[in-house]
């Protein structure tokens, strides 16, 4: 392993950090602009430190100054634009190669910066005695993309009566978007924050409030803040805006915030909070590290909760009043979290990026711990089997989820997870998915740990960590301590053998330093002769996402005599395993059967095997392996299981497996745990859609009322009149979230046609018609919300007749009913808007719904309006769901646009992050599959959303990067013509050192992390503005080795060439397709003999194959078979054309290009920038490499690329 | 002056109103309004008044009351009903040109004079109605002899048992569909716009407003349920809190707050002991003469 042995922390940086002072004099919310400076203190560690590296990204900088010297910097970005040049590579590993290299460029923990300082060289000359150096930066942001968010309603009045605030936000590091420093989590100092803001608002920061002082002119105050913890960057944030404090009644030093009118909310929603904190300190045995917290709740958040040192930012829409059931527990799990990240991530940093895991696995598994405390075992449970369920799902389907990546010198080739379309060397180059999974996977191994070591042990790891954190933060610079507030795998594994004594080596190798889960098929024999239960357990290692898995199990038996745990030893080759049994089958002696936990209980026992005193078996019941289970039992067993096993796991498991067996047995199984109230409500909601799923397969011959009915009639309804529901009382929770799901559940149900059962749709009716919360203490938003949901779930597709268009007169009458109802409840809504607007997000599922199934006309307007900026976030990611969904069946180029536009302008972070999320999950077509909306153009959206469109947020460019790969893949988008750089080139490559066409991007990738891209942002002033000017233009020119292509590509069709033999062919008029075609005639007499030499007969008939599986040329789609036949060859053909017809001005493009290169080089050799330049060049040299490979075989496989295509339209002639 | 005194006994007289005639009882009214002028003769500074001084004033009283009740009979007779309500003289009291909104203060104010009870006398017998609940004590202000409330049925929100209304399904109908009908709409059929119209999707400036804070009728809900509880446990803590709340601060009897009213003003006492950054007084900026 190459986890760091050494103890110590080897800072990256030639200097170290010890204090730094952020000062915003000014925060303008007209122009949403923000003017500041910031101060460095730092120790340089060596001799002559000539370069300070910083991190900042879109601060526009104006001076800066070393110990009162004016010092020259440069400020480079290049993760502005990833991919510099016009390039028609457009693959998506290409991109993913180039991202990481720029976001590596100015990794902080690697050393770099986007800012670099040079020392004036009067200070160099401090020699041995390392002095202190004072960098003071001045700088301003105008109206930042990221990092900071303003959110200004526009309304009459100041901007404190408006409600204006500004908050600091962002993915992992991101403390850089706003002002100047060094972005990494363990580069700790001590922290001076000042912040002057208008009179009427308040600034909320990181530290103790120290004083507030008013401006000289009164209008305005400054907060001052000290934060003597050292604190990394990146845990810094800010918020200011006319919040109304409340202090906390329990603990004063607790500050709450919230957005003006809010403060009943927030007076309700933070009632519990000392109780989190009280818990935490309690099993940390650890006082809360800072001596305050703040909580401010922020509209438009980016997250729901992030913390930072001693304040945590929370989304404004988790306040709620002491009505609303649903939200309670979601609002207090979002404290949980914030408050376990104060101690782990906040207080206790991590080290690298690859400790990340630790950090995030502590907190998450001592906030499961208080899940457990709060909700109880149950909940707990429960929790952790969805947890399990997911991360399992997840590396199934995608591949596995790495927890501590190592990457051996730095070589790409060793990418420790070549099955994911991104790199996770990087937090910002990580799909947001697989982080959520991460962290996920993170905390459950963190419970692996427990399981292995006792909880005990655990939380003395925990508290060891702490107070070494604790010493060391109250420690001087000096003393050299500060990095004992680091966690790294190293730290935290050695303190674990410390205080357990137990080597855990085997446990994290398995699920920390390898990816995967484990996918466990068993099944069983009962041999009655010797009276044995045969247990087969096999493994699947060999799909992706999965490993193999060797060591202990547990199985537990339970047997007519009692439950009993055995524990296997899973090995190489050892499939089967022996297990005696204790009881011999003798069911007809009246006897109590005891359970695992001690109870004693009476079962009938005639639906057992008679020979068998097997009642029913779990593998790996505790969750101590990360693994999916399938395992076969009969469905007796499934239902003494689901009956009488006291695990909520084991009865969700029973539910699941249940499904596959719809007899009445299970029918009546499922009935009884409805009714059974001392059984998880949890459970009891899922057996309500498993019931649902049995009846629908039981249909003909199910016996009674409809599934659910009687019993919900039995529990909600009056006595006397059984259809008329009783007046809504939800002071019982367990009934209340049982009475909102029967509903939904029984609208699945469906007759022999295929129809929801007309008394079930009357009855769903008539809980609406008559629900009454007039004597509820609580709201019944949710309820009705999914008393829509059931009504939507009662759909069915319409009969068609001829397609005839969707009118008022032949709508189906129950539909009629239906959207009755949803009118009258979205009316309803405008007029008294339940909390979080939950009808209106239903309503509007429901319209999508019937739209979808051909009720009523498809149109995206209503949905459109909802969508816009100015609704509720809930509505709106509602809308824009249902308009996604709408771009998929519709398969609509506008709304497809509509969506893109608003990804790109919307003010809400969050929002543009949910398009693109819901993008990929709903994809309008994929990689697999071909539309009509699969062009070039949507190819160069895209492409330029997430190469400069998505620089100021991480997440969202990861958001863009996987929707394009989920609509092209990795390789070139099929819908594209053929690259340039195909075949021919590639080839030439091997044998040449000097290609033309590479030669351009080589170019370009130098240029890309040098200081030459200033040019482009605009920002670097001092020495370098005047020397860097000509950079721009051979930059320009750089990207230009490409675009002439591309005009000439277009130039090429129509206007440019006279008429060509070939052309006689194809009667095409002024499509592109047809210029292309006229071409390609020309080609084959020009083109190289090379190709036709390098491909075998393979890549041909290959090619072909895919010509025919995939016949479709960009933009439309053949009508016909025989247009299919002679659209074939197009889609090959243009890239040669581009090739010899271009070949010879792309020779001059290159030679000028060439030229502008050398001049730069030159300029920088001249600014002593050699050390940069050359790690550049080398760094973008191996991107080269790979790439060329990627192009190789992207020849020989991406059939389309192909040259042999050349020849198949003679052939098919 | 003499008008808002005359208005302090205003609620006196009306109440008398429909009781029959008796010559003593007369004079002893009247005597009562001498009393009250003389009173407020003294609280405007006056040492002695001239006999007929007083008498006119009495007289001028007099006829002012009589008409303030005259005037609230017709208005409350003109909605058909047939005893006056405060509303009634209210509106009265505007008409004739008197400024309602400087009563209470005046009512409250400090140095007015108690006048002593008028001798008992036989007064008219009036069967009692029924009474229901439990009558409100006088506020501070308003002498012990002065008539009681009426029942808290008639002027506080009753809980009622709520029934289930039939018609709250068609009314909401009828209503949204008025709304939808007034309004800009959208539609869900293209061929029949009119069909199922949906009140046109507004955004809102700040939207979480409304979606987080619950609407009127909720609170009104959660009021209903609140005080009904109550009933239901009979708390006595709960009622007696209630009535401490009736202090002379607490001028909007009309509305009972919810019991979470009181918690506000308790908390802001507390949060003046606890010392806690944000709530500290801002500074003045330092020396300026300095820089």
């Amino acid at each position: 392993m190459n986890r760091k042995k050494d103890k110590g922390f080897e800072s990256p940086r030639p200097f170290k950090l010890t204090h730094q002072v952020v000062c915003i004099n000014n925060i303008n919310f007209q122009r949403k602009s923000v003017i500041g400076y910031v101060e460095l203190t730092i120790f340089p560690t060596v001799v002559n430190l000539n370069r300070i590296k910083l991190n900042s990204k879109q601060c526009r900088i104006y001076r800066v100054r070393v110990n009162e010297l004016e010092a020259p910097f440069i400020y480079n970005d290049p993760t502005l634009e990833v991919c510099h040049h016009e390039s028609k590579q457009r693959n998506l590993n290409y991109f993913s190669s180039a991202y990481t290299a720029a976001v590596s460029a100015v990794d902080p923990d690697a050393g770099h910066g986007e800012l670099v300082i040079k020392v004036p060289s009067e200070l160099w000359k401090q020699g041995d005695d390392l002095k202190v150096l004072k960098v003071y930066i001045e700088f301003s942001l105008d109206q930042p993309k990221g990092g900071l968010h303003f959110v200004v309603p526009d309304v009459e009045g100041s901007m404190a009566e408006r409600g204006a605030h500004v908050f600091s936000f962002g993915y992992q590091n991101s403390t850089r978007f706003w002002f100047p420093c060094v972005d990494s989590y363990s580069e700790l100092c001590t922290w001076k924050l000042e912040f002057t803001v208008d009179a009427s608002m308040v600034a909320v920061s990181c530290g103790d409030l120290v004083e507030t002082i008013y401006t000289h002119d009164m209008r305005k105050k400054t907060f001052h803040y000290v934060l003597p913890i050292p604190t990394a960057a990146p845990n810094i944030s800010l918020a200011v805006g006319p919040f109304e404090i409340l202090v906390d009644p329990y603990m004063h030093e607790v500050t709450h915030f919230c957005l003006p009118q809010l403060l009943p909310l927030l007076k309700h929603s933070m009632s519990y909070l000392h109780e989190i904190f009280e818990f935490y300190e309690e099993i940390l045995t650890c006082r809360y590290p800072y001596s305050c917290f703040k909580t401010v709740f922020v509209d438009e958040a980016y997250v729901q909760v992030s913390s930072y040192a001693s304040m945590s930012i929370f989304s404004t829409n988790l306040l709620h009043s002491a009505m609303i059931i649903d939200q309670t527990p979601q609002t207090r799990r979002c404290l949980a979290q914030a408050l376990a990240q104060q101690f782990f991530g906040c207080f206790i940093s991590r080290m690298s990026w690859a400790d990340e895991w630790v950090l995030k696995g502590i907190s998450g598994y001592i906030y499961g711990l208080y899940l457990k405390k709060t909700f109880g075992v149950n909940e707990y449970r429960h929790w952790i089997k969805g947890e399990l369920d997911k991360i399992v799902d997840y590396e199934l389907k995608m591949g596995g989820v790495l927890l501590h990546p190592t990457f051996s010198g730095g070589k790409e080739k060793d990418n420790p997870t070549p099955h994911l379309h991104f790199s996770i060397k990087h937090p910002h180059t990580l799909s947001w998915e697989y982080y959520k999974m991460f962290q996920c996977k993170a905390h459950l191994v963190m419970r692996l740990i427990e399981n292995r070591i006792s909880m005990e042990f655990m939380l003395q790891v925990f508290n060891k960590l702490l107070s070494l954190a604790s010493t060391a933060s109250s420690q001087k610079y000096q003393s050299h301590m500060w990095s004992q507030m680091l966690l790294s795998t190293h730290a935290f594994l050695k303190s674990i053998s410390n205080v357990s004594g137990k080597d855990i080596g085997p446990l994290i190798k398995q699920w920390v330093d390898q990816s995967g889960v484990v996918k466990f098929f068993g099944s069983f024999a009962f041999n009655r002769k010797r009276n044995v239960l045969e247990l087969e357990i096999r493994q699947d290692y060999t799909s992706s996402g999965t490993q193999k898995y060797v060591g202990p199990i547990k199985v537990t038996v339970q047997e007519l005599d009692g439950s009993f745990n055995h524990t296997l030893q899973i090995e190489e080759n050892s499939l089967k395993h022996d297990i005696p049994c204790h009881s011999k089958s003798r069911r007809n002696k009246k006897k109590k059967i005891p359970l695992m936990n001690g109870e004693e209980v009476d079962m009938d026992l005639s639906a057992m095997d008679a020979d068998s005193p097997l009642l029913w078996i779990r593998i790996d019941p505790d969750m101590s392996i990360l693994r999916k289970v399938e395992f076969e039992q009969a469905d007796f067993m499934w239902q003494y299981q689901l009956r009488y096993e006291r695990d909520v796991v084991a009865q969700e498991e029973a539910i699941s497996a249940l499904e596959k067996f719809p007899t009445p047995a299970s029918r009546l199984a499922l009935t009884d745990i409805l009714e059974q109230e001392q059984c998880f409500y949890k459970v009891r909601m899922q057996a309500c859609f498993c019931l649902a799923r049995i009846a629908n397969a039981m249909v003909s011959t199910w016996q009674g009322p409809p599934a659910m009915k009687s019993l919900f009639t039995r529990m909600f309804c009056c006595k006397s009149c059984p259809n008329i529901v009783k007046t809504n009382n939800f002071i019982n929770f367990q009934s209340y979230f049982l009475q909102k799901t029967m509903p939904v559940a029984m609208a699945l149900l469906r007759d022999v046609q295929n129809l929801c059962p007309k008394d079930v749709l009357n009855f769903i009716l008539d809980l609406i018609k008559y629900n009454d919360n007039r004597k509820n203490k609580f709201s019944d938003n949710y309820y009705r919300a999914e008393l829509i949901e059931a009504l939507t779930n009662s759909l069915t597709p319409a009969i068609s007749i001829n397609n005839e268009v969707r009118t008022v007169d032949n709508l189906n009458a129950d539909v009629r009913l239906i959207l009755e109802e949803i009118t009258r409840f979205l009316n309803m809504e405008k007029l008294l808007p339940s909390f979080r607007n939950t009808i209106t997000v239903s309503c509007l599922r429901a319209i999508r719904q019937l739209q979808k199934n051909g009720h009523i006309p498809s149109d995206p307007s209503l949905f459109k309006s909802y969508a816009q900026y100015g609704h509720f976030v809930d509505v709106r990611i509602a809308a824009l769901e249902a308009l996604v969904d709408y771009t998929r069946v519709e398969r609509s180029a506008t709304e497809l646009q509509w969506l893109l536009v608003m990804v790109q302008n919307d003010p809400a972070h969050y929002v543009r992050h949910k398009i693109l999320g819901m993008l990929c999950k709903n994809p309008p077509f994929t990689k697999t599959t071909d539309s009509a909306l699969c062009n070039e153009a949507l190819v160069d959206q895209l492409w330029k959303l997430m190469n400069s469109g998505t620089s100021h947020d991480w997440r969202l460019r990861c958001d863009a990067v996987n929707l394009y790969y989920t609509l092209f893949g990795l390789t070139r988008p099929s819908c594209l013509p053929l690259p340039e750089l195909g075949l021919v080139l590639n080839l030439k490559e091997k044998k040449a050192v000097l290609n033309p066409t590479i030669k351009p991007e080589l170019g370009v990738s130098t240029v890309m992390d040098t200081p030459a891209s200033i040019g482009i942002h605009g920002v670097g002033m001092s020495y370098t503005a005047v020397d860097e000017e000509p950079d721009p233009i051979s930059l320009g020119v750089c990207g230009v080795g490409q675009p002439p292509q591309g005009l000439k590509r277009k130039a090429e069709t129509p206007l440019g060439s006279p008429p060509e033999p070939g052309q006689i062919l194809q009667q095409q008029d002024d499509d592109a397709r047809g210029g292309r075609y006229k071409i390609r005639f020309n080609t084959m007499e020009d083109e190289d003999i090379d190709m036709e030499t390098v491909h075998d007969s393979q890549a041909f008939i290959h090619h072909h194959l895919n010509l025919l599986e995939r016949p479709s040329t960009p933009g439309k789609e053949p009508p016909s078979v025989e247009q299919t036949m002679l659209t074939m060859p197009s889609t090959p053909a243009p890239s040669f054309s581009k090739e010899t017809t271009s070949l010879s001005s792309k020779h001059s493009s290159e030679h000028s290009h060439h030229h502008h290169h050398h001049h730069h080089e030159h300029k920088k050799k001249k600014k002593k920038h050699k050390h940069k330049h050359k790690h550049k060049h080398k760094h973008e040299s191996k991107d080269k490499e790979k790439e060329r490979e990627r192009d190789n075989s992207h020849v020989y496989s991406n059939s389309p690329a192909s040259g042999r295509s050349l020849r198949s339209p003679s052939l098919s002639d | 002056n003499i008008t808002r005194a005359v208005m302090s006994c205003g609620q006196f007289r009306n109440s008398k109103a429909a009781s029959s005639p008796a010559e003593n009882y007369h004079l002893a009214r009247r005597r009562t309004l001498q009393v009250a002028v003389s009173a407020l003769l003294t609280e405007c500074g006056f040492e002695s008044a001239e006999k007929a001084a007083v008498e006119t004033l009495t007289e001028m009283m007099q006829s002012y009351i009589t008409e303030i009740g005259r005037c609230a009979k017709a208005y409350c007779e003109h909605t058909a009903r047939s005893i006056p309500t405060l509303p009634d003289t209210v509106v009265a009291l505007i008409e004739m040109g008197f400024n309602v909104d400087t009563l209470p203060v005046y009512a409250k104010r400090s140095q007015r004079m108690v006048i002593t009870a008028p001798p008992v006398t036989n007064s008219p017998v009036t069967p009692k109605a029924l009474s229901a609940g439990q009558k409100r004590t006088h506020p501070a202000h308003i002498p012990s002899h002065f008539p009681e409330f009426p029942d808290p049925h008639t002027y506080i929100k009753t809980p009622i048992e709520p029934v289930h209304n039939p018609f709250l399904r068609d009314v909401e109908r009828a209503l949204t569909r008025f709304m939808a009908k007034t309004g800009e709409t959208q539609s869900l059929f293209k061929d029949d716009i009119t069909a199922f119209p949906l009140i046109a999707a507004r955004p809102s400036t700040i939207p979480y407003l409304s979606a987080l804070l619950p609407s009127e009728l909720e609170l009104q809900t959660l009021e209903e349920t609140d005080s009904s509880e109550q009933d239901d446990q009979t708390d006595s803590e709960n009622t007696t809190g209630n009535i401490i709340n009736d202090d002379p601060g607490a001028d909007k009897e009309n509305s009972m707050l919810p019991p979470s009213g009181g918690v506000p003003s308790t908390k802001a006492s507390e949060d003046n002991v606890i010392d806690n950054p944000y709530l500290r007084p801002v500074k003045k900026p330092k020396v300026r003469r300095k820089k």
